[in-house]
């Protein structure tokens, strides 16, 4: 298979919490400039192997991984790789928007302050264009010293995804970004992904089925640590080869 | 709420198995009316009509009520869709008998020369092919539906062969003219019987199989 086509590949990744195994010989190739839906039941390990797309679990005490996980080809748990550029390069958004109790401006110019940019003029093309892709900007451009708990919940999750690109990902994972959100905030975000994945490669949990079908090109269907099912998402919620997947997305589960 | 929405699937399908057995009656009665030229059997086929529309409208109304609140998916959204398309095939097979029963008061007296014509052993064809396509919905039975699908040619034979018989008679015989279009045009609805038998063959497959049969299915019959 042509390896040039996949942004992220993993091969058997098994990953325990000290003894407890959360993944089990996970192998998923994740294409570039796609929305790649992570479904399944809580516990499933969705969240797991998000998370060790960009290293996160390395956070976690007693965490060991096997198994590979290349991103443009490198294995990013190589001792070589350089955790902070890693997570530069892999961004993640999560559940809960988590927006510094910063202004708005000084919440997207964050990462790249901290990267040395600090040259006024640079910072506000960047925190511009962040903004701008995030479509936050013609909501809060009449005051970026705004602080950004002031925003709604859809403007600061929108605020942090903003963050997350102002650093210049390749890669974006997010993590149920809008289960906490009112429909209308929901269908901003989704909208949003729909447009970022020109740019972006798009990695996403959701417990909303209907939102993995909208917003995803695939879907990967977990279960107890295992990847069930892995195709278009057009096939997974049409004709899903497996029973499991079957009764799962159809809400017949156990 | 699974058994909730399981149970609504399961009220659809008791009402499509309910409207089928009705136009199913209605077919059997039509036909009946026809070919023994039986007046009062045919005004009650017109009659009922109205029946056969209110599980229409009914069954139209719980599929856009199911969509509309569960998002269904994979086989319940297939359920769905099929649900759709027989209802609307079964409402036509109920227009088919009401079209039928229709033409009876006009031709009476022309009883010995529609039993020389093929029309009955047409007829019975058509209504084998609706019934076993109603049979292979109730029981999920994708080779009989496949089975189904042969016998349209059949039909579709049987009803250019009507067609040119009566033509050369009319041809010959200027006082068979009366009969013989009313013949031709009850032969063109058998046929149009047999196609509507043939659609729920093929949503009875996609409903089964999770395959589409339409286009191919006609590619390789033509």
């Amino acid at each position: 298979m042509d390896t040039d086509a996949y942004k992220i590949q993993t091969r058997n990744l098994d990953l325990y919490y000290g003894t407890k195994q959360a993944l089990r010989g996970v192998s998923i190739d994740i294409r570039p400039n796609r929305v790649t839906a992570l479904i399944g039941p809580s516990g499933c390990g969705k969240s797991t192997y998000l998370r060790s797309l960009n290293r996160m679990n390395d956070l976690i005490d007693g965490v060991r991984i096997e198994g590979d996980v290349l991103i443009d080809d490198v294995n990013i748990y190589d001792k070589e790789v350089d955790v902070v550029e890693l997570r530069k390069r892999v961004g993640m958004i999560f559940q809960k928007s988590n927006p510094f109790p910063k202004s708005v401006y000084d919440n997207v110019a964050y990462g790249p302050r901290i990267n040395g940019i600090h040259e006024r003029q640079k910072l506000d093309e960047i925190v511009e264009r962040s903004l701008r892709r995030s479509a936050l900007w013609d909501e809060v451009n009449d005051d970026l010293r705004k602080s950004a708990l002031a925003l709604s919940g859809g403007q600061q999750q929108r605020l942090c995804i903003a963050r997350a690109l102002a650093v210049d990902p390749e890669v974006l994972l997010m993590d149920e970004p809008a289960s906490a959100l009112d429909p209308i905030a929901t269908a901003k975000i989704e909208e949003l992904i729909y447009e970022l994945k020109q740019n972006y490669t798009i990695v996403i949990v959701t417990h909303n089925m209907q939102q993995a079908a909208r917003v995803s090109d695939y879907t990967a269907f977990f279960y107890m640590g295992q990847l069930i099912e892995y195709d278009e998402t057009k096939k997974m919620f049409t004709t899903p080869e497996k029973k499991q997947t079957e009764e799962y997305i159809t809400g017949r589960f156990g | 709420m699974t058994r909730h929405f399981e149970r609504e699937l399961d009220d659809l399908k008791t009402n499509l198995i309910r409207m089928g057995n009705l136009v199913w009656e209605q077919l059997d009665a039509a036909c009946r009316a026809l070919f023994e030229l039986d007046q009062g059997l045919a005004l009650q086929v017109i009659q009922h009509d109205a029946e056969v529309d209110e599980f229409d409208t009914l069954i139209d109304r719980d599929c856009q009520r199911i969509f509309a609140t569960t998002q269904p998916v994979a086989a319940d959204l297939r359920l769905l869709m099929s649900a759709l398309k027989i209802n609307s095939q079964l409402e036509r097979i109920g227009d088919i008998a009401v079209n039928v029963a229709e033409r009876v008061e006009a031709l009476q007296g022309h009883g010995d020369f529609l039993r020389n014509t093929r029309l009955k052993e047409m007829a019975e064809i058509a209504r084998i092919m609706v019934h076993d396509s109603l049979d292979a919905f109730i029981s999920g039975n994708s080779s009989l539906a496949a089975r189904v699908l042969e016998s349209d040619d059949v039909v579709d034979n049987l009803d250019r062969q009507i067609f040119h018989a009566l033509l050369a008679e009319m041809c010959t015989d200027p006082h068979v003219v009366v009969p013989a279009a009313h013949i031709m045009i009850l032969s063109r609805h058998l046929e149009r019987l047999a196609d509507h038998a043939t659609n729920i063959a093929e949503d009875v497959i996609f409903l089964v199989k999770a395959r589409l049969v339409k286009h191919n299915a006609y590619a390789d019959r033509e």
